[in-house]
């Protein structure tokens, strides 16, 4: 029970102080985990920003972006990025055109049509299908999507790209599907409910109210999954071949900022040439691409959210 | 009386409906025919073999216990290095940040993290790890250049989980006088557990399916032996579905078939895992 | 406005308690917005203060004043001195988790930890440090809540299974087991039925023997049956603050009449 006495009953004893320190340093450890991440993406600029660097005082900066010829393993040597951006464009495209459309109609379907029981059922479909690993995607390019391809048209070619493509699509669709139904469902009820009692059908509340409420939402969903798709590696590296050559024949062989990287690693040149540090610029490039796509999607996702909180 | 316009509306909606459940439930088809695909092209190859012969020129003989072992190296070294750093990310992120300029630095920078292509991690562990540190082309490099690409999603995972603990438990540690690492440490951490294993899980499983950063940092040599330290060169799962898949003989893409079985098992065992502790936290949470 | 002048806490103190807390001159804000204006009042040891008013009038805000309970709600800025026994708890020196060690906290939802019952109790003085037989101070800490009877052949059991009146006295256990000075009630009644509100008023005379307790309710009933002081609170300023008898039957000011006989509020 409290005591009279002159001192100050609340002022940290040695105990306290003790703790004190622990916590403190309990505090610092963790800010340390937390600001790994910083390092991490600090590392990747540093590394990327050297390497490329040392590759532009070879090559110059305007012949890399805009040359069309893209053979630095080859003589003649050219380093025009062109072809592999056309390749990534390429595979971004057409799977694109699978994965916005099914993605938005998926999305539509389990955020305004579906049941409770059917999403329980979905839902963690679309999971298992964005936890399928990548390579297992190339396999399944090269091995059922290319001959069923080549079915249709005899003209195509072991490695192409429309077959990346497809599974590439797939791959995304998840991510899509997923993404545009947090945007839908981020709409709030009123506002159906408003369209309803003005007798809109279905069909007209979600074209003409829910789908446009949520536009920036879909919209930055498509970039994410675009940007995704950009930064595919393994199959396109199994599916659409090792061919950098500008084309828009999705039957042809072509070549890809990132299966490029991969061809490199894989062969065995040597460490600190010119040839070695293309994967650098090629990289500093899909970076770039990768984190504005990023950057301006997570933007838009932000005051997107904002608007319906 | 319904007018013809009213009932061509009504017929608009029930099309649309038509056709988005379609284009939905595609999602399982698509999903079907994989599942059949693979195992109609592997499952002839799958048996004891092929756990437990090293990988070989000639496709009967050919196994993939380096492979098996590798993963298993792997995912054991990224799991101990990247769990605790994570979740303590996490916790400081969720319960200890101060709101200012830093804090939001580095919440919008794992965000973006988490968006960077895998490769790109596979070229920051040649560097960093593999040349910058010499751990050469080890199963403890690969492990820490594959730390690096899922903490972002262990951090997010494990936010969440923290995020849906009621406030109400802190407060009443903090009113019983405990510190903030007390009353994480001893009531917050527990209530957030099912939640951060949940999200664990499917990092770890998407740490099992990666291939390019392996790719990249040389994990995709001739391993004919099993890891016997951190220190030892390696290979993977992925690693070997990729190279068999990439040569041109019929057999060995079936091979690559029955090694993808393997992976897929794995992944689905981990993932039925992650499904019942979420379920088991439900019901006792009650 | 505080009919409560120094002098007056001076003789109250003599004639009956000491003052356990002193509030002196105490604005509190959240952002620019004052939601306690200036207030001023003394707390004696081993009574029951209640603090009364319309809701959202501060009163919640300034219980958790006591015991830097604000200090977790980003942008609150305090004006003034809150002493504990003379001293100022939010002087530079003072470690907040050492006022909270004194100044227990029974909150308005029960909220028992997702543990057994005796971990419940036993937590609070573990990570203080208390060396003597936990087990012994468990079971006393129950007793006092007037809980033993219900618990005792069950304390290992999840905390969860308690009835909402029984996890709540649970939560006054588990503040006890900390032996506070002073237990601050943040309406503790409101979320439960008539019975268990009437054990936990009950308990609340039974513990003012050992405790000062400082509660916070919305029911002026409640106010009235249990409290020896009661403070009324209106837009954050003190409107009257006296013997719980004089300020129910013979408020000094119209406000609190209008108040206590529910013509307002």
């Amino acid at each position: 029970m409290p005591q009279v006495s002159t001192a100050n009953p609340l002022l940290a004893g040695a105990s306290t102080r003790k703790y004190r320190t622990r916590e403190d340093l309990i505090r610092f450890v963790l800010f340390l985990c937390a600001f790994l991440s910083i390092l991490t993406t600090l590392s990747i600029i540093a590394i990327l920003a050297w390497e490329a660097y040392s590759f532009f005082r070879e090559v110059g900066v305007f012949d890399f972006l805009s040359g069309t010829r893209w053979t630095p393993l080859l003589e003649p040597r050219s380093f025009g990025v062109l072809p592999l951006v056309a390749g990534t464009a390429q595979i971004v495209v057409g799977a694109s055109l699978i994965a916005i459309p099914v993605g938005l109609a998926s999305a539509i379907y389990l955020a305004e049509f579906a049941s409770a029981k059917v999403r329980r059922v979905l839902k963690p479909v679309l999971e298992i299908l964005a936890g399928i690993p990548t390579v297992v995607y190339g396999y399944f390019a090269l091995t059922f999507v290319t001959p069923l391809i080549a079915a249709v048209f005899p003209s195509t070619q072991i490695f192409n790209a429309a077959s990346a493509s497809i599974v590439v699509g797939i791959m995304v669709l998840p991510m899509t599907a997923s993404l545009c139904d947090d945007a839908l469902r981020a709409v709030p009820e009123s506002l159906r409910q408003g369209a309803f009692a003005l007798g809109a059908t279905q069909f007209e509340v979600t074209l003409r109210v829910v789908l446009p409420a949520a536009l920036s939402g879909v919209m930055a969903s498509f970039v994410l999954a675009a940007s995704r798709a950009i930064g595919e590696t393994m199959a396109v590296t199994l599916a659409a071949g090792a061919t950098p050559k500008m084309t828009l024949d999705p039957l042809q062989s072509i070549q890809t900022m990132t299966a490029y990287i991969v061809q490199v690693s894989l062969g065995d040149t040597p460490v600190g040439t010119v040839e070695y540090q293309t994967i650098f610029a090629v990289a500093a490039l899909l970076f770039t691409i990768t984190l504005g796509m990023n950057v301006i999607a997570h933007r838009v996702l932000a005051r997107f959210r904002e608007v319906y909180e | 009386m319904r007018s013809d316009r009213l009932r061509r509306r009504h017929a608009t909606t029930k099309c649309f409906r038509l056709l988005c459940a379609a284009v939905a439930w595609a999602g399982i088809v698509i999903l079907a025919v994989l599942l059949f695909h693979v195992s109609r092209e592997g499952i002839r190859w799958l048996d004891l073999q092929f756990l437990t012969e090293f990988p070989s020129r000639f496709p009967e003989q050919a196994g993939i216990k380096s492979a098996l072992w590798g993963t298993v190296w792997l995912i054991i070294l990224t799991a101990g290095i990247s769990i605790p750093v994570g979740v303590a990310a996490a916790i400081y992120l969720e319960e200890f940040s101060p709101k200012n300029r830093l804090s939001q630095l580095i919440e919008v920078n794992i965000g973006n993290l988490a968006g960077v292509p895998s490769i790109v991690y596979g070229i920051l562990g040649l560097v960093l790890f593999v040349r910058f540190l010499a751990l050469g082309r080890s199963v403890l490099a690969g492990s820490l250049t594959m730390t690096l690409l899922i903490l972002p999603v262990i951090i997010i995972a494990a936010r969440e989980a923290l995020r849906a603990v009621p406030d109400s438990i802190r407060q009443a540690a903090f009113a019983l006088g405990a510190t903030r690492w007390q009353a994480v440490r001893a009531q917050v951490l527990p209530v957030a557990l099912p939640g951060i294993l949940t999200g664990v899980i499917l990092a770890m499983s998407r740490a099992i399916g990666e291939t390019a950063p392996l790719v990249m940092i040389g994990a995709l040599t001739y391993v004919a032996f099993v890891p016997e330290g951190p220190m030892d060169a390696f290979t993977a799962l992925p690693i070997q579905i990729f190279n068999w898949a990439s040569r041109p003989q019929e057999n060995f893409h079936q091979l690559a078939a029955a090694g993808i079985i393997v992976l897929l098992v794995t992944l689905l065992l981990m993932n039925a895992t992650a499904v019942w502790i979420r379920q088991r936290a439900e019901r006792t949470g009650r | 406005m505080n009919t409560l002048t120094k002098s007056d806490a001076q003789t109250l103190s003599t004639e009956q308690a000491r003052p356990v807390l002193d509030v002196i001159d105490v604005t509190i804000r959240y952002g620019e917005k004052p939601a306690i204006n200036k207030v001023s009042l003394s707390i004696p040891q081993h009574r029951i203060t209640a603090i009364i008013g319309p809701s959202g009038c501060g009163k919640s805000t300034l219980l958790r004043a006591f015991n830097r309970m604000n200090d977790f709600i980003p942008n609150v800025g305090m004006e003034g001195q809150i002493l504990y026994m003379g001293s100022d708890i939010y002087a530079r020196q003072v470690d907040p988790v050492e006022v909270r060690r004194r100044i227990g906290m029974v909150f308005q939802k029960p909220n028992p930890f997702p543990k057994s019952i005796f971990q419940n109790v036993a937590w609070g003085p573990s990570i203080n440090g208390f060396s003597g037989n936990l087990e012994a101070r468990v079971e006393q800490s129950i007793r006092r809540a007037a809980l033993w009877e219900e618990v005792s052949d069950r304390l290992h059991e999840s905390a969860l299974a308690l009835s909402g009146g029984q996890q709540q006295r649970l939560c006054i256990a588990r503040a006890l087991a900390m032996e506070p000075d002073v237990i601050l009630m943040d309406e503790p009644c409101s979320a439960l039925d008539p019975v268990s509100t009437a054990r936990i008023e009950d308990l609340m005379f039974e513990l003012k023997e050992r405790y000062t307790i400082v509660i916070v309710t919305h029911n002026m009933q409640q106010a009235a049956r249990v409290s020896n002081l009661t403070a009324f609170l209106e837009n954050g300023s003190l409107v009257e603050f006296g013997e719980t008898d004089q300020v129910f039957t013979r408020p000094q000011h119209k406000r609190t009449e209008d108040y206590v006989t529910g013509r307002f509020g």
